[in-house]
């Protein structure tokens, strides 16, 4: 028996890429908005790293999780073991990169010759920001595979798409929330 | 069924793949950006950059997605031949990027008019929907390859090929639209 069938694909996807194509363009309207203000610091390399890794994050949980979908290992309910050890593993894999990449970001300022303090500025705008991501990266992740399941769509098809792209727009925003209007760099 | 140690390899594994992709991608800012400056040459080509780059993490993602859970049902077997499942799943990934191609490559223009930049649709069309198969081939057999081989060698591919391959495809994909607009002209 044929699994995987080209029109369904297709037919599945495609307005979901074009919905991504929209939200990558707001996105990219709304940081070109706020790119004056953070020129020259080190915001500018700060939002690819939160808006990749945080999506690769969620695309591992997302596999993941529609990989367990299809084996019937997890069912679309937000309960049971399978469910709380992915998203309890998820957190703690998140929590662990994210400061490996705070160090990374700490060391970089100080190379840029800034202050001691002004680096360890930039390394709490960055762990804040994350920790703020966090929580949106698992929640719409989980949310996603089993909305998409549920509805008869492949949760493979859906999940990682939708949730990159809503990353994109929320790292971003997370970021500029905290540096700009909260710490202030 | 869960075990503890499905769960520490999968942050043992996603922690070394982030960490790989942290490093990637902060190199890659510097290539990205070199790119980019030639790029900017063409009218309406920095409008379709970004947005192609998405596309082709979103669909690769989806296509190593479809991989990981089809691995573990069995569906496809884990050796490196074509078989009818694993050609619907390449060939689905190369009409979705066509498709979603052009269709970037009309808004693309369709922006550009309504900012009045100048635009050639033909020449934009062409640029994304060549640069788009050129990568989309290369990417699907990279994912196929990484895929297959972390199977074989006991790593979950859920953990491991989306996010290397929507770090990886970056590259490689403003490489490929570099090509073309040397070829193109």
């Amino acid at each position: 028996m044929a699994v995987y069938r080209l029109g369904r694909i297709v037919l599945e996807s495609y307005p979901v890429l074009v919905l991504c194509v929209l939200i990558g363009l707001i996105a990219g309207l709304t940081l070109e908005k706020s790119l004056e203000r953070i020129e020259g610091t080190m915001v500018i390399v700060m939002i690819p790293l939160l808006n990749g890794i945080g999506g690769n994050l969620g695309s591992i949980l997302g596999a993941r999780l529609a990989s367990a979908l299809h084996l019937g290992v997890v069912s679309p309910e937000l309960r049971g073991r399978v469910l709380r050890e992915n998203v309890r593993t998820s957190a703690l894999l998140g929590l662990a990169i994210f400061s490996f990449i705070g160090v990374a970001i700490f060391l970089m300022a100080l190379g840029r010759g800034i202050s001691m303090f002004a680096a360890l500025k930039n390394a709490a705008v960055f762990m804040l920001a994350s920790l703020m991501l966090l929580p949106v990266i698992i929640s719409s992740t989980v949310i996603l595979a089993f909305a998409s399941f549920r509805k008869g769509l492949d949760p493979d098809n859906i999940v990682i798409p939708v949730m990159t792209s809503i990353i994109d727009v929320a790292a971003s925003a997370c970021l500029l929330i905290i540096a700009v209007n909260i710490v202030g760099v | 069924m869960p075990r503890r140690k499905e769960f520490s390899s999968m942050f043992i594994q996603g922690f070394l793949v982030l960490a790989a992709c942290t490093f990637i991608e902060l190199g890659a800012g510097t290539f990205l950006k070199t790119m980019e400056d030639a790029l900017r040459a063409v009218g309406g080509l920095a409008i379709m950059t970004l947005p192609l780059l998405d596309l082709r993490g979103n669909i690769n993602g989806a296509f190593a997605s479809r991989l990981g859970s089809a691995l573990h049902l069995g569906v496809i077997p884990a050796r490196l031949k074509m078989t009818r499942e694993l050609k619907v799943n390449v060939v689905s990934s190369l009409v979705l990027t066509l498709m979603a191609s052009a269709t970037i490559g009309i808004m693309a223009w369709a922006t550009g008019v309504l900012t009045g930049v100048e635009v050639d649709i033909l020449r934009l069309l062409i640029i994304s929907m060549v640069a788009g198969m050129l990568s989309g081939v290369i990417l699907a057999f990279l994912t196929i390859g990484v895929a297959v081989y972390s199977y074989l060698r006991g790593i979950d591919p859920d953990n491991i090929a989306a996010p290397l391959m929507a770090t990886v495809g970056d590259f490689i994909t403003v490489f490929c639209i570099y090509i073309v607009v040397l070829i193109v002209g």
